[in-house]
């Protein structure tokens, strides 16, 4: 054997060696290290996540009471029930305040051409959202009586100039106008107009667990199993006067 | 002077500094210097899995902890995503409303002084760009389809409100002159006259097309249709509705009495 191959035997073995160190001991440790170093980054993410989630949480359970009080507010403007008492003292209200005369109501949707009115179903379930409560109102009172009144009954729930939602009534959306010469004789040129109003109200069908969900004024549903209700529907004369923000 | 190699001629052949063990001392060197970097690379492994299982065991501990915690307050988030919903679905439909009240501020504000009106009739139409659709009142399930799934409105946006007026004038003129105030109208698409019709006997009495009542002497009894602009689209309430705020009456500084976009 000659200097030159025991050289090249040597420079094998000492590879030999180091290729099994490398791949019995080191890289074994170094991968599991790899490993453990991904899992401790999913740790953290995930702590990460749960912290904001609590963080979230803590700020919704901060808000809650405001949170609860905007709901029944919104209560007002989409009740639970019909609550036919409350918009007709609503109505009488906003038309006593307007010197408009409140003549009639009727439940179901009047034809526009008058007294033979076409009923339609009290209520009709729209897909999704509120069910639909048509009326018809009738008001008799001058052109510039029934414009305010118009306006008042679109204060009942209307968004403020700074997007805010505001609510102070029920939430009706006007169909048709019709405003003809009162017919009683003897007003025609007292310039008496009479005005049939087409319009819905809204009420929150059942499906959607009630006005708060099960919720009461110091948590919601699922927190406590206190059995007081939510007692959140306004009733009939005393609308719930609550404010609130976000 | 010469220089002279003293060292034996067979002696001479390696030359190197490799010396007799032919380079083996280098290599077995080099072997423990790589060897002793694997060991350090080694411990330095070992150290990493020792303090990163402690990490890891921590921090899941922590997050299930962290995570319980959340769970035990999902309650509220749940009632803050129903508020928001709820909050939303109101918006909705308060921007989707026509605000009658403004147009007819706007009528009694254009309205010529010479003109009488007999009857007015405003409706929500069902169809959308439809500026001829008078008399096309909406029912109230009809419209469901044509809403977000959110909350169906009784006046769906893109509906067209118009009026449909009827009345005197003093002369056909001031009827032309009607026509061209009506314009004037904040949110007006279209103003279409339906008929001008003139007494032709003494006393009156003029009714033409859709015209109605009876006009004095010869005063021409007219009626016309008023086809404002479509009511916002539903992405246009959607943005509109994006962020509010709810509070009660009395509460808030001055309200707006515009209701949607259809200004």
């Amino acid at each position: 054997m000659t200097a030159r191959d025991r050289i090249v035997i040597v420079v094998i073995a000492a590879f030999a060696v180091l290729a099994a160190a490398w791949l019995l001991a080191v890289a074994p440790e170094r991968e599991q290290a790899a490993k453990l170093a991904t899992q401790v980054s999913e740790a953290r993410a995930q702590l990460t996540t749960a912290e904001s989630q609590v963080t979230s949480a803590r700020s919704a359970q901060a808000g809650y009471a405001k949170a609860y009080a905007s709901l029944v507010s919104l209560g007002k403007a989409v009740p639970t029930g019909q609550e036919v008492p409350s918009l007709i003292y609503q109505l009488a209200q906003a038309s006593n305040q307007k010197q408009v005369d409140f003549s009639s109501i009727l439940n179901g949707n009047a034809s526009a051409g008058g007294s033979s009115a076409t009923l339609a179903p009290t209520t009709a379930v729209a897909a999704g959202g509120f069910t639909q409560m048509p009326f018809t109102f009738v008001f008799d009172g001058n052109f510039f009586d029934l414009y305010r009144l118009f306006q008042q009954l679109n204060r009942f729930t209307l968004r403020t100039s700074a997007g805010d939602l505001q609510v102070s009534g029920r939430l009706l959306t006007i169909q048709s106008v019709k405003l003809a010469p009162e017919s009683s004789s003897g007003k025609g040129s007292s310039g008496r107009l009479t005005g049939t109003i087409t319009a819905t109200a809204y009420v929150l069908p059942a499906s959607q667990g009630g006005l708060t969900g099960g919720a009461t004024a110091t948590s919601p549903a699922g927190v406590t199993q206190t059995a007081s209700s939510s007692g959140a529907s306004s009733s009939a004369t005393t609308p719930a006067v609550i404010g609130a923000g976000r | 002077m010469k220089a002279f190699n003293l060292i034996p001629a067979e002696e001479r052949g390696t030359g190197s500094g490799a010396g007799k063990s032919g380079g083996g001392a280098f290599v077995v060197l080099g072997l423990l210097g790589v060897l002793a970097v694997f060991a350090l690379l080694y411990g330095s492994a070992r150290h990493q899995i020792s303090s990163q299982r402690g990490q890891v065991a921590t921090l899941t501990a922590q997050a299930q902890q962290t995570q319980a915690q959340a769970a035990r307050l999902t309650p509220y988030t749940s009632f803050m995503a129903l508020r928001e919903q709820r909050e939303q679905a109101v918006s909705q439909l308060v921007d989707s409303r026509f605000d009658w009240a403004h147009a007819f501020h706007e009528l009694g504000r254009v309205l010529p002084r010479d003109v009488s009106l007999s009857s007015l009739s405003g409706t929500i139409g069902s169809t959308t760009g439809a500026a001829g659709g008078a008399g096309k009142s909406s029912s109230a399930t009809s419209s469901a389809a044509s809403t977000s799934a959110t909350v169906a409105s009784s006046t769906p946006p893109g509906s067209v409100p118009t009026f449909t007026l009827s009345g005197c004038a003093t002369s056909q003129t001031e009827v032309a002159l009607t026509l061209g105030r009506l314009r004037l109208i904040d949110g007006v698409g279209e103003v279409t006259l339906q008929s001008s019709t003139m007494a032709t006997g003494g006393g009156g009495g003029g009714s033409g097309g859709g015209g109605s009542g009876s006009c004095p002497g010869h005063d021409p009894a007219f009626a016309m249709q008023i086809a404002f602009e479509p009511l916002p689209s539903a992405a246009a309430v959607s943005s509109a509705t994006a962020r509010s705020t709810v509070s009660t009456g009395a509460s808030k500084g001055r309200p707006t009495t515009s209701t949607g976009g259809a200004r």
